[in-house]
C-alpha cells in the first residue's frame, strides 16, 4: 500500500517547526506517533505535499508534575502516560483511557497530543482530559494561546488548531482532595478495537460530602465528545448516592445523539451512554473518598 | 527525492537512501532483504510488521524509514544467535506455536520484549502483551502456553 508522495521534514526546535508551518499553511501536516495520520494517508483520505515530524522536538516529550497542574508534551505516547507514576495517582481516569487504547504497539507510538488532534468521536483520552478541566495550548510564530478542550472540538477531524499552529501541550489543573474521576469503555473486544460509547465523569465533593463540582463527558454519541450538562446539574449541591447517579444517567443518555453504524445501534449506545455515566460516577466517588 | 538515514539493524550498522514515504517495513524487507518482518494490514491492526525499536515494540508499517534514522532496531532475524535460536523460538517449535507463521515473527518479538521487561508474566499480562499481534490460524492457545513455558523456566 503506497503513501502519496511528500517532503518530509523533521525539525528539532518549536521556533523552526513553526517556520515551516508559517510558510506552507494548509498544504502541511503535523505527524507525531503517525499511528492516524499514516493510516489516512496510506487509505489516500489525506495526501499532505509537506509533512512535519515533531518526534524530534526534546521539549514536546515532557511531563511537568511541579506546578499547581500537570503539563504534558504534546509528543508523550501513550505507554509513557500508563507508566508514569504521577499520571496514574492524580489522573487515575486519563491512565485507564490510555490502557484501553488500541495495542501495547500502537501505545508506544500514539501520542496524547495526536489522540487530541486527530479529533476522533470514539478517541479514549478526551473525555477523562476534558472531565479534568483539560487545556491544550497552540503554539505559532506569532505565539501561544490556550484553548479548553471544551471549545477544542468542532466535529469528527476538525478543531480549533488553525494551519500554522501546533499543539504543544496538555495543562490539567490538579485535582483537589475529595475529588475523583472514572472512565470507562465499552467495545466488541478488549483489545484493537474502536469504542462503541466510552464515558469520564468526575466529581468533587465539599467537606460535608456534598457534590460541588460535577463534570460528565461521553464519547461516541455525537460529532465530539459531548458534555452532560443537564446530568451534571442534577448532581451539584445534593449528597451523591445510588438514586441521584442514576437520575443523572437517565439525564445523560437523553443528552447523547448517536447514531446506528456497524459498531452498534444508536439506541443501545443511548442507553449504555447512561449506564457507563453512572458507573463512572461510582468510580468517581470511590476516588473522592479516598484522596487526601 | 532520497536521503541518507543510519540505523543499527540487529546490532548492524547501516547506512541506507531511502525516500520520503518509504515505510521501515518496505526499507527491511525490500531494501535490506529482511523479509522475517511480514506485511500483513499495513494499516497498523495485525502486528505482523512488529519490530522493536529502541526497547519498544511497534508496527513497522506506521513508521517512515526516515522516522528511524539513529534509531535501533531488532528484528526477528536478529534473535537467533550461534548458540542457536532464542528460547522463546525454541518454545514455540516445542509448544507447536507456530502454524502457517505468518504472525509469528511478530508474536515472538512481542513475547520477547515482555519477558525482558517481566520475566514472570502470568496468564492475562501474557494475553495483554500479544493483544497487538493477531493470528488468523487461531493458534492462541498454544501461543501463549509458549509464552508460559518459557516464563516458568525461570
Amino acid at each position: 500500500m503506497l503513501l502519496p508522495k511528500f517532503d518530509f521534514h523533521e525539525p528539532k526546535t518549536m521556533k523552526e517547526a513553526c517556520q515551516i508551518l508559517a510558510e506552507y499553511g494548509t498544504k502541511a501536516r503535523v505527524i507525531a506517533g503517525g499511528t492516524d495520520l499514516m493510516v489516512n494517508m496510506k487509505k489516500k483520505i489525506l495526501s499532505p505535499k509537506q509533512l512535519v515530524s515533531i518526534s524530534r522536538i526534546p521539549e514536546l516529550k515532557k511531563l511537568d508534575t511541579s506546578g499547581d497542574g500537570i503539563r504534558i508534551g504534546a509528543c508523550f505516547t501513550v505507554a509513557e502516560i500508563i507508566s508514569s507514576d504521577a499520571i496514574s495517582k492524580q489522573l487515575s481516569a486519563l491512565c485507564e483511557g490510555a490502557k484501553n487504547l488500541g495495542t501495547p504497539l500502537i501505545r508506544n507510538l500514539a501520542t496524547i497530543g495526536g489522540n487530541i488532534g486527530s479529533a476522533r468521536p470514539a478517541a479514549d483520552l478526551p473525555p477523562s482530559l476534558m472531565a479534568y478541566g483539560a487545556q491544550v495550548v497552540l503554539n505559532c510564530l506569532s505565539g501561544e494561546r490556550t484553548v479548553s478542550l471544551d471549545k477544542f472540538f468542532l466535529g469528527p477531524g476538525f478543531t480549533a488548531i488553525k494551519p500554522d499552529e501546533i499543539l504543544t501541550e496538555i495543562r490539567i489543573p490538579a485535582p483537589n482532595p475529595r475529588s475523583g474521576a472514572g472512565y470507562i469503555n465499552i467495545g466488541i473486544r478488549k483489545g484493537q478495537d474502536c469504542n462503541i460509547v466510552n464515558v469520564a465523569s468526575f466529581i468533587e465533593l465539599d467537606k460535608n460530602g456534598i457534590i460541588q463540582n460535577a463534570r460528565i463527558i461521553m464519547g461516541c454519541v455525537g460529532p465530539t465528545p459531548l458534555r452532560a450538562g443537564s446530568a451534571e446539574k442534577i448532581l451539584i449541591g445534593q449528597k451523591p448516592g445510588n438514586e441521584l447517579f442514576s437520575r443523572a444517567g437517565a439525564a445523560a443518555s437523553s443528552e447523547s445523539a448517536p447514531i446506528d453504524d456497524i459498531r452498534g445501534s444508536a439506541a443501545y449506545k443511548k442507553d449504555m451512554a447512561g449506564v457507563l455515566t453512572r458507573r463512572t460516577l461510582d468510580i468517581a466517588l470511590n476516588e473522592a473518598a479516598h484522596r487526601q | 527525492m532520497k536521503r541518507l538515514i543510519h540505523l543499527t539493524i540487529n546490532d548492524r550498522h547501516y547506512e541506507v537512501a531511502v525516500e520520503p514515504n518509504q515505510t521501515l517495513v518496505d526499507l527491511l524487507r525490500y531494501q535490506l532483504g529482511l523479509t522475517g518482518t511480514k506485511k500483513g494490514c499495513e494499516m497498523g491492526d495485525c502486528g505482523s510488521c512488529t519490530v522493536i525499536m529502541d526497547g519498544k515494540t511497534v508496527n513497522s508499517c506506521l513508521i517512515l524509514a526516515l522516522q528511524a534514522n539513529g534509531r535501533n532496531i531488532r528484528t526477528i532475524e536478529g534473535l537467533e544467535t550461534d548458540q542457536g535460536l532464542h528460547t522463546v523460538q525454541e518454545a514455540f517449535v516445542e509448544k507447536g506455536a507456530i502454524q502457517c507463521g505468518f504472525c509469528s515473527s511478530g508474536m515472538i518479538l512481542s513475547a520477547k520484549n515482555l519477558l525482558d521487561q517481566n520475566p514472570e508474566p502470568n496468564e492475562t499480562e501474557i494475553r495483554r502483551a500479544l493483544s497487538g499481534n493477531l493470528c488468523r490460524c487461531t493458534g492462541y492457545q498454544k501461543i501463549i502456553e509458549a509464552v508460559k513455558s518459557v516464563s516458568t523456566q525461570k
